[in-house]
C-alpha cells in the first residue's frame, strides 16, 4: 500500500495548526491513491497527542520520544527522519511538510538525503499522470503514473507553475500554512503506532537552543487571525501604524498585518509580514490600507472572506479583487472611520 | 579579535521584477531581455560576511553560479568590500533545481577549501525556494541557522538569533556553519570608496580583473555532469499557467458612513 506521509509540527507540545492542514491535504490526495496517511511525530512526553492526529486523518503514526527532540532542532530530527525512511524497503510515495520556519530549515535536507525532489512552498497538491519526452532527457524519459502534481506560485506570483519529481520517492514538498484545509475530526478513529529507533550521535547535538520566544497572548498569530488591518507603503511613514492600531482597537481581537515594502522600510518587524514573502492569512476580514495589491501581496490576503480597500490611487490593483472600497486619502478615510466604529 | 579565516557569501544574480523589461506576454521572463539585479535578499547575506569580517577578522568571498553576466553582481560585491569573488559558469549548469544547484556549490565550496561561516540570502526573488542554503550544509554535513536576524560569536560557536514564527530563538552552533541570513537583518551599507576605485582598475586591468574574479567551470570543480543541469535535477516544472484575475466585483463605498454600516453586517 502506497503511503502518504506528513510532519507534525508542535510548539510546547500543543500540535500546530500546519499539522492538521498537512493532515487534511494528504487525506485528499491518499483517497485518490487508496494509499494509507501516515504521521512523523518527534518530541519528548508527547504521545497524547497521538489520538488528535488519528483523528485529523493518520491512519499511521510513527513517533520517536527522547528528551533532546523536545523543541526542533535541525541536525537530530533530520538524523532520525532520514535514518528511518531509509532503512524502509518502500519508501513513503509522497512527504509532505509545512513551509514554516521548522519544515522549511529541514526538508531541503531530507530531499538531499533522499535524492528526491522538493517543491518549496506549494499552495495546490493534486495526483496525476506525467508523460516525459525529453530529446535530451533520454534516459528518465517515459510515462509516469501516480505522480505528486505540487503547484505554487512562480514569478513574483504571476504564474502558477506544476512541478514534478517521478523519479525518486518519497516526492516531497513545503505546503505554504493557513490554505489547505484540516478534515473534520473523527472521534476515537483508530490506528497504527510505530515507535522509531533513535540513534543520536554527539555531532547530532552539537546545537543548543539558548532560548526561544513566542508572543502568546499580547499578540494574535497573524495566519489564524479573525480580523486583519494590514498597512501598505501608502500610509508613507512608520508613523502611520498608530493610526491603523487605533482602528485595530475598535474590533475584538483584530491583528495588524504589513506588506513586504513597509518591512524592507522597517516600518514594522517581519512577523507581520503578509504576502509572498510573509505569510498567508485567511482572516474573516481584511481591511487593507494604502495596499496596492500587486501580485506579490494578492496570494496572501486573497483567501480573506472580506477584503476592504482604502486607497487614493483608483487605479490601483487592489480594487479588482477587493470586495468593497473607499477611493480616498486613508489620513481622512480612517480618522472618520474609528469616529464611527466608536459610535456602535 | 580577529580568529575567522575564511567567510564565504553565496550570491545570485536574478531578474529584476519590478521592470517590464523581458516579460513574455504569458508572465515568463525572458532572461537575456530582463533587467539584471542582484538577488534583494543577498543583500543581507552580504552585510552579514561584512559585519562578521569587521568584528571578527577573515576573508570573504563571494561566490556565484550562472551565465557569464552574472559577473556584474561581483563587481557590486566587490564594491561592497569582499576580497575574492568566484564565478561558476558553464552551459551544463543550464537548468539545475536546487538539488543540482547545491551539488555544484557544494563542488566549488570544497574545491575553495576551508571556511569557518558559509552566508546565503534567506531565498531568490525567482526561485523562491529557500531550499538552497540548507541543501548545501547537508551536502557539506555541516550544521546550519536559517532565518538568522542577528549573530555574534564567541568561544568559536556562533550564536545566533533566527526568526520563528510568532517569535525568535536563539541558537549555538560550532563553527564551520551555514547561515541563511533573514531580511530582518541589517540592510547592506553603501559602497566602499576602496572597493569603487577597486572594481573601476578592475575594468581596466585584465590582469586586476584575473586577480579578484576567479571564472571556473565544472572540470575544475571536478563536477559529475550527470548530476547537473535539467538531466541531473529531480523535479521539473510539467506546466506553467497565468494566474487569472479575480474577478472586479469591488462596491466602491463613498464614505466612512457607509463602509462602518457595511463592517457591522460583515461581522454580525
Amino acid at each position: 500500500m502506497k503511503e502518504i506521509l506528513v510532519l507534525a509540527e508542535h510548539v510546547d507540545n500543543k500540535l500546530s495548526p500546519i499539522t492538521f492542514e498537512l493532515l487534511g491535504a494528504a487525506r485528499s490526495l491518499a483517497d485518490k491513491l487508496q494509499a494509507r496517511v501516515a504521521c512523523f511525530l518527534l518530541g519528548y512526553n508527547i504521545k497524547d497527542q497521538i489520538q488528535a492526529l488519528f483523528s485529523a486523518g493518520a491512519d499511521r503514526v510513527y513517533i520517536a520520544e527522547h528528551p533532546e527532540l523536545k523543541d526542533y532542532r535541525t541536525l537530530p530530527y533530520n538524523k532520525i527522519i532520514s535514518d528511518y525512511i531509509s532503512s524502509l524497503e518502500i519508501k513513503p510515495h509522497i512527504f509532505l511538510i509545512g513551509a514554516t520556519t521548522t519544515g522549511r530549515d529541514l526538508a531541503p535536507r531530507l530531499a538531499c538525503k533522499f535524492n528526491s525532489g522538493l517543491t518549496a512552498d506549494c499552495t495546490e497538491l493534486d495526483i496525476g499522470e506525467f508523460d516525459y519526452n525529453s530529446k535530451t532527457d533520454i534516459k528518465r524519459s517515459g510515462l509516469y503514473k501516480d505522480c505528486l502534481y505540487a503547484i505554487r506560485p512562480s514569478f513574483g506570483e504571476s504564474l502558477k507553475a506544476r512541478i514534478l519529481g517521478p523519479w525518486n520517492n518519497p516526492q516531497m514538498a513545503t505546503i505554504r500554512p493557513g490554505i489547505m484545509l484540516p478534515i473534520k475530526p473523527i472521534e476515537n478513529k483508530q490506528g497504527e503506532i510505530i515507535e522509531v529507533p533513535i540513534n543520536l550521535t554527539k555531532n547530532d547535538l552539537e546545537i543548543e537552543i539558548i532560548e526561544s520566544f513566542r508572543e502568546i497572548n499580547n499578540e494574535i498569530d497573524l495566519s489564524s487571525a479573525e480580523i486583519i488591518i494590514e498597512g501598505g507603503y501608502g500610509l508613507a511613514n512608520a508613523q502611520g501604524f498608530d493610526l491603523l492600531r487605533e482602528l485595530a482597537g475598535c474590533f475584538n481581537n483584530a491583528s495588524l498585518g504589513a506588506t513586504r515594502k513597509v518591512i524592507d522600510e522597517g516600518w514594522m518587524p517581519y512577523k507581520y509580514q503578509i504576502g509572498q514573502t510573509g505569510k498567508t492569512v485567511r482572516p474573516k476580514l481584511l481591511i487593507a490600507c494604502g495596499v496596492s495589491g500587486a501580485i506579490q501581496q494578492r496570494i496572501g490576503i486573497q483567501n480573506a472572506g472580506c477584503i476592504v480597500a482604502i486607497n487614493k490611487d483608483a487605479c490601483a490593483p487592489i480594487f479588482r479583487f477587493a470586495h468593497y472600497g473607499i477611493i480616498g486619502d486613508l489620513y481622512h478615510v480612517i480618522p472618520e472611520l474609528i469616529k464611527e466604529l466608536k459610535e456602535f | 579579535m580577529s580568529f575567522l579565516k575564511n567567510i564565504f557569501v553565496l550570491i545570485k544574480q536574478v531578474p529584476d521584477q519590478g521592470s517590464k523589461a523581458g516579460v513574455n506576454l504569458d508572465g515568463t521572463i525572458d532572461r537575456a531581455k530582463a533587467r539584471r539585479m542582484l538577488n534583494p535578499f543577498d543583500r543581507y547575506a552580504l552585510q552579514a560576511a561584512l559585519d562578521a569580517k569587521k568584528n571578527y577578522g577573515g576573508q570573504i568571498t563571494a561566490i556565484t553560479m550562472g551565465p557569464p553576466l552574472a559577473i556584474e553582481i561581483l563587481f557590486e560585491a566587490l564594491e561592497h568590500g569582499v576580497d575574492n569573488t568566484i564565478l561558476l559558469s558553464d552551459r551544463s549548469l543550464a537548468g539545475s533545481d536546487t538539488w543540482a544547484t547545491s551539488y555544484a556549490l557544494k563542488k566549488t565550496i570544497n574545491y575553495l577549501g576551508e571556511f569557518d561561516l558559509i552566508f546565503c540570502g534567506l531565498q531568490t526573488t525567482d526561485g523562491d525556494t529557500a531550499q538552497v542554503g540548507s541543501q548545501i550544509a547537508e551536502r557539506l554535513n555541516i550544521p546550519q541557522i536559517t532565518y538568522c536576524e542577528d549573530f555574534k560569536i564567541e568561544n568559536e560557536k556562533i550564536i545566533a538569533r533566527r526568526v520563528i514564527e510568532g517569535g525568535h530563538q536563539t541558537l549555538k552552533a560550532p563553527l564551520p556553519c551555514l547561515i541563511t541570513v533573514a531580511n530582518s537583518y541589517k540592510a547592506l551599507k553603501y559602497k566602499t570608496i576602496h572597493g569603487a576605485k577597486l572594481v573601476q582598475d578592475i575594468m581596466r586591468e585584465e590582469e586586476k580583473k584575473n586577480k579578484y574574479i576567479k571564472i571556473l567551470n565544472i572540470n575544475d570543480i571536478k563536477a559529475n555532469p550527470d548530476f547537473l543541469g535539467i538531466k541531473g535535477s529531480p523535479t521539473i516544472v510539467s506546466k506553467t499557467e497565468k494566474i487569472s484575475e479575480i474577478s472586479g466585483n469591488c462596491k466602491i463605498l463613498k464614505g466612512s458612513k457607509e463602509l462602518s454600516l457595511e463592517l457591522k453586517e460583515i461581522l454580525k
